[in-house]
């Protein structure tokens, strides 16, 4: 199937009567009668959720950690969160993983390639399995997509684990296999709907970071995935311009859309605004992933008044605005006159 | 540019090991005989009648070789299986100990000197816990045989720091705490002091008897305000800490920094110095690369010594950076100045081979 076509052609086929003519119908039809009910996605929302009191968070040594490679908590019973064990990598990205009717959708694959190393692909495929028993499917009906949220490694290093899985597709390391994957044709204003199957996800470009990210807003749960280029950490800005827009979007659809937690893809704060610096392996008082509406809208109200490179703190987030490759934010602590 | 000849002679620098790259089956130039035979009176006698002394006293640096590889880490941290704490032995006297970098990521060296009534150890490692970190365990197994090898009992330990203050490697300390016949050198400054006899702080040195090995304290502030520099005049080593090693040197006080360097320069003019060894290696092979803070996977390390001539080399740069707020890379050593350590830079050092090292994923 054209990429392009396969997000459309799903919705086709939902519309399509169960008693229709299709010949795929027809199999659905069949398969359709011992499958318990679909899931309702639409009603009562927003699905409610929590996210655990304390993720785990590495340790003080690294080869005593006794952690799983990656942390599963299930937000509620169709959304699963997945973070990676800091002492597998210090960047410990969180991946959400979205379950539909008919596809499952995995955002951001951590920052460890082979699956000897660790096995996300075990541990997706355990998640897959879990869903399907408590909700009477057949794991090998569900599609796998496989995307992330952004174009860097600690976001997609993984990917290759699922080369050999059937019933899976995953996002090309291209800027144009990203925009491909979802069918876009205007970058980053297009606002495109992915159909899990009665669940919707809504994706829009949101540069900045990097040239190549989206944004990811779940219907079902609403919560809103700002990647890389909004977290409770460092947000490394390497173009401004663009940063600036893409926020300006996230606000806007924040306005038009109700949006119940803020997530982004790292935390590298403590509870009490303390910068965790790059590279650290322990981070024993992390603030929560998850932030507010309200949050970003200070941030954004802070952006506004920002003209120069520099790192800057809104409260919530450090804007690091144009400073990657030069400097971070703590300081020599021997230092002495 | 002034390759130190260190790098390109091999790995030990020691003349006749198997494993100095530049001849792997010896250099039969340089004689069968050379000045170190005469200094090899700690190997152990077949036949010992009764407990062994030590004649420390030599015309040259002790024979001695650093050229096995240090363990370093592994691409995923909570997997690494490699000795908590490796052993390194340089010669019979003189031992290189070293935490795992995925215990911790400043992977600290610590050394432990024997003389004939005593035995030193500088420095302590970056953990405090004993069952993530082993030093005591370490050091006590190490003290035992070496006693026993020599039928004598159990020499007394001195530990002292190349810095009180700096968490990298004072936090093994704890682990000491009652040991029998063992001082340790107190962190506070003023204390620290004392016990060296260094009343002119910075001037004078002060000394620590191991026994026909006397282990001199030169005060060298600049990276830590109590920044101490030891020599031993027997393998003629200069254990410099967190002042000059192969990694970022983060300067405290540039002034102090660069009358400390001119210290060591003065000392190294009137002391035969063969290396210098630091506290850490954050250096690749490759000149002016370094790991990044944090780092637990480190397999392309440039190797630990340092030849006495770069002590002019950081001079001359040190000066360059005094009073200013930057970061200067060298082949071998990156100074920061009042800046944060992980400041980067786009200033390429002129006529230093540019290469990009490969970067484990």
């Amino acid at each position: 199937m054209d990429r392009r076509s396969f997000l459309t052609l799903n919705a086709a086929i939902a519309a399509v009567p169960l008693t229709g003519g299709a010949l795929n119908a027809l199999s659905h039809a069949a398969s359709a009668a011992t499958l318990p009910p679909p899931i309702d996605f639409k009603s009562s929302l927003p699905a409610p959720g929590s996210f655990p009191e304390r993720w785990i968070c590495g340790s003080s040594s690294c080869m005593d950690n006794d952690d799983p490679p990656v942390q599963v908590h299930w937000y509620n019973p169709h959304t699963a969160i997945l973070r990676q064990n800091k002492a597998y990598s210090y960047e410990a990205p969180f991946a959400p993983l979205y379950f539909g009717n008919e596809r499952v959708l995995l955002l951001d694959e951590g920052f460890v390639q082979l699956r000897n190393d660790w096995d996300l692909r075990g541990v997706v495929d355990q998640c897959i399995e879990d869903w399907c028993r408590r909700n009477g499917r057949d794991p090998a009906s569900l599609e796998l997509l496989v995307a992330f949220s952004h174009l860097h490694a600690d976001h997609y290093a993984a990917t290759n684990q699922f080369a050999d899985r059937s019933n899976t597709r995953y996002m090309g390391l291209t800027h144009e296999e990203m925009v491909g994957f979802w069918g876009m044709t205007n970058f980053p204003e297009e606002r495109v709907t992915l159909d899990l199957g009665g669940r919707d996800i809504l994706i829009w470009g949101s540069p900045g970071h990097v040239v190549s990210e989206f944004a990811y807003y779940d219907s079902y749960t609403q919560i809103l995935y700002t990647g890389d280029m909004f977290y409770r950490g460092r947000c490394y800005i390497s173009f401004w311009e663009a940063w600036f827009d893409s926020m300006k979007r996230l606000i806007d659809f924040c306005d038009t859309h109700p949006v119940t937690h803020v997530m982004g893809c790292h935390v590298e704060i403590s509870k009490d605004g303390e910068d965790y610096a790059y590279g650290m392996t322990y981070q024993p008082d992390e603030a929560p992933v998850q932030m507010t509406v309200q949050q970003l809208r200070e941030a954004w109200a802070y952006a506004q008044k920002i003209t120069a490179p520099g790192i800057y703190f809104t409260g919530t987030v450090f804007l690091c605005n144009q400073t990657r490759g030069t400097t971070t934010i703590d300081r020599n602590p021997y230092r002495y006159s | 540019m002034a390759q130190n000849p260190g790098r390109n002679t091999g790995f030990s620098g020691s003349s006749q090991a198997a494993t100095g790259r530049a001849y792997p089956n010896g250099n039969p130039a340089l004689g069968y005989n050379p000045p170190g035979v005469r200094n090899t009176d700690s190997a152990m006698p077949l036949h010992r009648g009764k407990p062994v002394v030590h004649d420390y006293a030599c015309d040259g640096p002790a024979p001695g070789s650093l050229s096995l590889r240090w363990t370093y880490g592994s691409n995923v941290a909570a997997k690494n299986r490699d000795p908590r704490v490796q052993v390194v032995q340089y010669n019979e006297d003189s031992f290189v100990l070293r935490q795992n970098v995925c215990v911790h990521w400043e992977a600290p060296f610590t050394y432990l000197l024997f003389g004939n009534k005593g035995a030193l150890l500088i420095d302590s490692g970056a953990t405090a816990n004993a069952r993530h970190y082993p030093l005591r365990e370490t050091v006590d197994a190490i003290i035992a045989r070496w006693a026993k090898a020599r039928g004598r009992r159990i020499p007394p330990l001195t530990i002292a720091l190349t810095s009180g203050e700096d968490i990298a490697q004072n936090q093994g300390l704890t682990q000491f705490a009652g040991r029998p016949d063992t001082s340790i050198v107190p962190k506070p400054l003023a204390l620290m002091q004392r016990f060296h006899g260094l009343a002119n702080w910075p001037s004078g040195t002060g000394r620590i008897d191991l026994g026909d090995r006397v282990i001199s304290v030169i005060p060298t502030p600049g990276a830590h305000r109590d920044g101490v520099t030891f020599y031993d005049p027997y393998c003629d080593f200069l254990f410099t800490g967190d002042l000059l090693f192969p990694g970022k040197i983060n300067i405290g006080n540039d002034g102090d920094f660069i009358a400390s360097l001119e210290r060591l320069k003065a000392f190294a003019a009137t002391n035969p110095v063969k290396w210098l060894l630091g506290g850490h290696i954050e250096m690749m092979f490759v000149p002016g690369k370094y790991y990044p803070r944090f780092a637990t996977y480190k397999p392309f390390e440039r190797v630990l010594e340092m030849t006495p001539d770069l002590i002019d080399e950081a001079l001359q740069y040190a000066r360059e950076v005094k009073g200013k707020d930057m970061m200067l890379i060298r082949p071998d050593f990156v100074l920061f100045n009042g800046v944060s350590p992980d400041q980067r830079t786009s200033v390429w050092p002129e006529g230093v081979p540019n290469i990009n090292p490969p970067r484990p994923f």
